[in-house]
């Protein structure tokens, strides 16, 4: 008898997302293995909405889940710096990151609290804006921004801009009414909220992007530890396979976004080393001031910033 | 055991439950719980709290108890009758003028509530016992504003809707804009049903209606116009997509509460708590359903019934209409004994992803179900609006409502049958206002 | 007895009353944010959240009320058509049924309230307000409908009609 386990996450399934064909690859991988596993993906928070994943994960209510770990910052402070402005930069530097003394503090809290990465994964996301290209702070003083995360939207009014929080979902209407100039998202739904019909400038990731989230695909510990040896093995190679499949996509996602907003004839840009220098200036001021009141966080800011 | 058996189990214990009388809320809940204790064990307790809050928190779901709240504002001040009066002086020259005021009455009012029995109250309370003292029968004095009164979940704003387009993610703006047209239409074809019955039924109009002079007719208005003032409002917020619903409905019901408080200068507390608590009874009995059904589609889906229900009727492989017409006569039933609310939050994660593969739009089949659900709340055993007629006009007996209620019945079927031949009279309004769907 | 019931009654209308507090609260929350959003164009942090948990709070502490006022709706076809004595039974075994739910709702939820109590967890804004805050009225509002119920029991109830609406 096999047994079988959940997998969630929040994302479109079967649609070419590619968050959602992580999933999938670890759950065909798994039964693949033939270890007496079954894996059952539950898409489209069609299980548990997208934050309480993190809840019936660590109770071992749920097996396997792709989960932005920001989204459990309010059980575990910390993980708020896995949505930190300008922590990551680049596609590049994230690789260099997951193997970074950073990322080992982070997966031992994560250990601890009851689930374990198998496979890394980091979004990029971009900024666009109706009036201009947001590109050094100055360039969005004064706009109504919707931000991803706390920590970016501490550092955007510490830039002057001022902020309407709602979910990625809402900000089409949001640009369309007027009621937002700017905003800041995933690649990914940039191009699936058809945002290139609003916007007139696009800044792209490129090499000095700001925004970076941290988004692993986890096993309840729970889970893990009623696994066999094989079975474990099974489950860390098919999370191996579906980190590459990631890590093949995670510069396609920017290009088809960047492909997409230009073929809508909105502007393209990119911020210049000089902007990203400002921006770091800010957030240093701001969400990283607040977040040194966590225990632990301004070393771990000094970790992240060390890696090369 | 297989998914389909369960779920076949589930829903025998939800049928036994609901017939004992519990709560709808409690019973969704109590099934779940123990499907949930069954299929795995005492461990998926442990969720079970953090399950039922996360049911609630959703911004989308504080328009809910807003609108109810903008409708009571309304309905337990002099407003209604205010309204009710003004489309009396301006329609009582028409066949079965009377009558049409109501219905017109009614569907004003419905763009000012959210929910049905809320809708029939208000206007009832004023316009049954008006019909018969001008000698209207009880059956179209009752069958009418019971009928007009479904109209609350129809037209916008609609309680049905937001928990629709909750459960299914799509937008609530649009689900409202697109109920417009289609609530005009039932209104337009009660209407008409209640000028032919008039008619057949030889009823003279001339010594049934007031006259009234043009200055009566304009006197009026000044009270009514600030209302109207603030439904042209929360129609142009959602469809500009200006601000979201439970924006829209948190202005809109400070605003009516304030008109209320200004215009009939109620500055003593307790009509206003009376209006706050009928709104928290009301609102506190959905947003205990609404919790009580996300724990029952987390069980449905966790144990896989819902998934392997859609896949079932796939592979049915039956014709996009003879499904059409199954799904109808399926929540005909459902709504034939239970509230809208109940019907749309444990179906419609099931029937979305089946109507979507057959190639239906969704906002279509919000209309379509929302009509159904109209048409259960006037039919027995359980038809809400009924009881609220019967507690207005005890005398009359239920057999003479539901004899009135019968034909608007008729009407609403057929307005099925046209939106199924005319889908452009649904999505057209949204579409030229908001653009295609997403 | 009666001094219990006649408590329970009393708690259970102030739960009503605290419940259409919260609601007001709420609308007038969600005004101010439209004003300070739409029309002074500033930033609102903290309103959408206290909208959320202000009308989740008065709903469960608005059930026990509700539950007084028989005011959430069931199917009652079978209740009022069965006699007296069968009816009666057979509304003690529901009410038996939900208050076995509600018991349940309020044990997990208040297991719940005191690990996010204990641990310190916090909502994920910039708001960040301790989590406990917005849990309390689950397990609070659970534990009173369970003693409305015990109350429903010991008191013989008519069955009536629902008054109540229903969107
Ligand atoms: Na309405
Ligand atoms: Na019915």
């Amino acid at each position: 008898q096999d047994m079988t386990l959940k997998a969630s996450h929040q994302f479109p399934g079967g649609k070419g997302d590619a968050r959602d064909e992580m999933v999938q690859i670890l759950a065909k991988e798994i039964e693949a293995a033939d270890v007496g596993l079954k894996v059952q993906v539950y898409p489209g928070q069609s299980l548990y909405k997208a934050r309480e994943q993190w809840g019936a994960l660590t109770k071992g209510q749920l097996d396997f889940t792709s989960f932005p770990l920001d989204y459990a910052s309010g059980r575990v402070p910390q993980f708020s710096v896995t949505l930190m402005p300008g922590l990551v930069r680049n596609h590049d530097r994230a690789k260099r990151l997951n193997d970074s003394p950073f990322m080992e503090d982070i997966k031992a809290l994560i250990e601890e609290n009851g689930a374990m990465v198998i496979a890394d994964a980091w979004l990029s996301g971009a900024f666009a804006s109706k009036s201009n290209c947001i590109t050094s702070p100055e360039s969005i003083s004064g706009q109504v921004t919707r931000a991803a995360g706390p920590a970016f939207e501490q550092m955007l009014v510490g830039a002057g801009a001022s902020i309407a929080s709602m979910p990625s979902s809402e900000i089409y209407t949001g640009m369309q009414t007027g009621v937002l100039d700017a905003a800041n998202t995933s690649s990914g739904s940039f191009v699936s909220y058809r945002l290139f019909e609003q916007v007139k400038c696009l800044t792209a990731p490129g090499e000095n992007a700001l925004w970076f989230m941290y988004e692993p695909l986890l096993v309840s510990m729970d889970t893990w530890n009623k696994l066999n040896d094989e079975q474990k093995a099974a489950v860390l190679a098919a999370g191996q396979k579906a980190e590459e499949y990631f890590d093949s996509q995670a510069r396609d996602l920017d290009a088809r976004m960047v492909d997409t907003f230009k073929q809508a004839g909105v502007e393209i840009t990119e911020m210049s080393p000089e902007d990203y220098e400002q921006w770091l200036a800010i957030a240093k001021e701001t969400s990283y001031k607040e977040f040194a009141n966590v225990d632990g966080g301004q070393e771990l800011i000094e970790k992240a910033l060390a890696v090369d | 055991m297989s998914p389909l058996e369960i779920g076949l189990y589930i829903f025998i214990a939800l049928m036994a439950l609901f017939a004992s009388g519990m709560p709808i809320a409690f019973a969704l809940g109590a099934v779940s719980v123990a499907a949930l204790l069954f299929t795995e064990g005492t461990s998926s307790l442990d969720i079970l709290g953090e399950t039922f809050f996360a049911g609630l928190n959703s911004f989308t779901l504080v328009s809910i108890p807003m609108f109810i709240l903008m409708g009571a504002a309304v309905a337990s001040s002099p407003a209604g009758k205010d309204l009710y009066e003004a489309l009396d002086r301006w329609l009582n020259r028409v066949p079965g003028g009377l009558v049409l005021s109501n219905l017109g009455a009614c569907s004003i009012f419905a763009a000012l509530s959210g929910s049905s029995p809320a809708t029939c109250a208000a206007i009832g309370k004023m316009g049954i016992p008006e019909m018969r003292q001008r000698g209207y029968p009880a059956e179209i004095a009752t069958g009418s504003i019971a009928a007009g009164g479904t109209l609350g979940i129809l037209i916008p704003p609609s309680i049905t809707m937001i928990v629709y387009g909750i459960a299914t993610e799509t937008s609530i703006g649009r689900l409202f804009i697109a109920g417009i047209l289609p609530g005009l239409l039932l209104t337009g074809l009660f209407m008409l049903w209640s000028i032919y019955s008039c008619w057949r039924q030889g009823l003279s109009l001339k010594s049934m209606a007031d006259r009234y002079s043009w200055k009566q007719k304009f006197e009026v208005l000044p009270r009514v116009l600030p209302f109207m003032a603030i439904i042209a409002g929360i129609l142009y917020v959602l469809y500009g997509g200006v601000a979201t619903p439970s924006e829209a409905a948190g202005v809109g019901a400070l605003f009516c509460l304030v008109l209320v408080v200004v215009i009939y200068r109620m500055f003593r507390a307790k009509p206003i708590i009376s209006m706050f608590r009928d709104t928290a009874k009301e609102s506190v009995m959905i947003m205990m359903i609404i919790a009580a059904s996300e724990l029952f589609a987390f069980t449905l889906s966790l144990t896989f019934v819902t998934q392997s229900i859609a896949e079932w009727i796939s592979m049915l492989d039956v014709n996009r209409w003879v499904l059409m017409a199954m799904i109808n006569a399926f929540l005909l039933v459902a709504g034939f004994f239970l509230p809208p609310v109940a019907v749309i939050l444990m179906t419609a994660p099931i029937l979305l992803p089946i109507i979507l593969q057959a190639g239906f739009d969704p906002y279509w089949f919000a209309v379509i179900l929302t009509i159904n659900m109209e048409i259960g709340l006037i039919t027995p055993p359980v038809g809400l609006n009924l009881y609220v007629i019967n507690g207005i006009a005890p005398d009359i007996r239920l057999q003479t409502i539901l004899r009135g209620s019968l034909p608007y019945v008729m009407c609403m079927v057929l307005a099925i049958v046209i939106l199924c031949i005319f889908p452009g009279i649904v999505t057209w309004l949204p579409t030229a206002l908001m653009g295609p769907a997403l | 007895m009666t001094i219990f019931i006649r408590a329970v009654e009393a708690a259970s209308r102030l739960c009503g009353l605290a419940s259409m507090v919260l609601l007001a609260a709420a609308v007038i929350v969600v005004s101010e944010m439209v004003f300070v959003r739409y029309v002074l164009g500033h930033s609102t942090i903290w309103q959408t959240e206290f909208v959320i948990y202000s009308i989740i709070a008065s709903t469960f502490i608005g059930a026990p009320y509700v539950l007084l006022l028989h005011g959430h709706v069931g199917v009652d076809l079978l209740p009022n058509a069965l006699p007296r004595g069968p009816a009666r039974l057979m509304n003690i075994v529901a009410s038996l049924i939900a208050l076995a739910f509600c018991a349940l709702v309020a044990w997990t939820s208040g297991h719940f309230w005191y690990e996010a109590f204990s641990r310190g967890w916090t909502t994920e804004t910039v708001w960040k307000i301790p989590l406990w805050i917005p849990l309390l009225p689950l397990p609070l509002g659970m534990i009173m409908t369970c003693l409305q119920y015990v109350v429903q029991i010991m008191k013989p109830v008519e069955p009536t009609q629902p008054e109540a609406f229903s969107g």
